[in-house]
């Protein structure tokens, strides 16, 4: 049985990702304030899924494990956002 | 069971549903592993924004060199895995139990450096309950972030641990020919067990060391 992915899609996510890595690190010294977290979460957020979809064969795999793989992000995702509109408005 | 030959259980019609059971089984496993960490994420958020500048402060005692390190590791040890599944996929013994022995050295590495971070950490008195302290005013509000950054990567840490025992038997395993083309779920599965350790600590370490260091 073949994979999806051959290996040099995974030499080219892990070059990817560490090139992210330096950017977020780098990002973390320049003074962004507030938005220095938005883009600390979205390069995480970018580099997971470059991990997901390749290393973990999501891009091709069937959409039902697609959708069970994103339940439990989804499932967080609310459970922040209504824990913190509850934070935030007391 | 023959070796390396695939047995497929009454249950399943053939091979390739067995596989996909398997898989839908780890994704299902996985999204709970999810949820768990995200809990703690979850907790972070809430103290993070009640007590903004205790999180700054703890944040920039956090050693972001050794994590940044540990980072390129785990991503590296990830690398490794995606390609012993894909020598598992080809038959490629001999490179599957290389790559399966690289993936736990690399590892054990993330889990040794954890370790100087965690003896810098107790020597700088950062340890909650065990002789914590950080004279000044939010003195219990850096504590706070200090319980959320040992339970944390506590927990991560303890899956990484769990991830090599099980990346270990795999390689075992696999030295003993039990995999082939044809079945290698074990491989693969295992494989998408380490992946989505790598994938929570990408989100740890930004919530943990890149707090507020400008």
């Amino acid at each position: 049985m073949q994979l999806p992915a051959r290996p040099q899609v995974y030499l080219l996510v892990w070059v990817g990702l560490l090139a992210l890595l330096a950017l977020t690190i780098l990002a973390a010294y320049a003074r962004l304030g507030a938005y220095g977290t938005a883009l600390h979460f979205t390069i995480a957020a970018t580099q997971a899924a470059l991990v997901m979809l390749f290393s973990m064969h999501l891009a091709s795999a069937h959409p039902l494990m697609r959708a069970i793989a994103l339940i439990g992000f989804i499932g967080i995702a609310i459970l922040v956002l209504l824990t913190l509109l509850d934070v935030l408005t007391r | 069971m023959a070796e390396g030959v695939l047995a497929i259980q009454p249950q399943f019609d053939d091979a390739r549903q067995q596989r996909a059971a398997s898989n839908l089984g780890i994704w299902i496993f996985l999204a709970t592993e999810v949820l768990f960490f995200g809990v703690l994420f979850a907790a972070y958020a809430i103290t993070r924004i009640r007590f903004p500048v205790a999180f700054a402060q703890g944040g920039q005692l956090t050693d972001i060199a050794l994590a940044g390190t540990n980072t390129a590791v785990l991503l590296t040890s990830s690398l490794s895995m995606a390609l012993a599944v894909h020598a598992a996929s080809r038959g490629s013994k001999r490179t599957l139990v290389l790559l399966l022995w690289t993936t736990v050295l690399l590892g054990c590495a993330f889990l040794a450096i954890k370790g100087v971070e965690y003896r810098e950490d107790y020597l700088e008195h950062l340890v909650p309950t065990l002789g914590f302290a950080h004279p000044g005013p939010g003195e219990s509000q850096v504590e706070l972030f200090f319980y959320l950054y040992f339970l944390i990567t506590g927990v991560h840490a303890l899956h990484v641990l769990i991830g090599i025992a099980c990346i270990a038997t795999i390689a075992v395993m696999a030295s003993r020919g039990r995999f082939s083309p044809s079945y290698f779920t074990p491989v693969d599965v295992t494989g998408l067990y380490w992946h989505l350790v790598d994938v929570i600590w990408l989100f740890v370490f930004p919530a943990l060391y890149l707090v507020s260091r400008s």
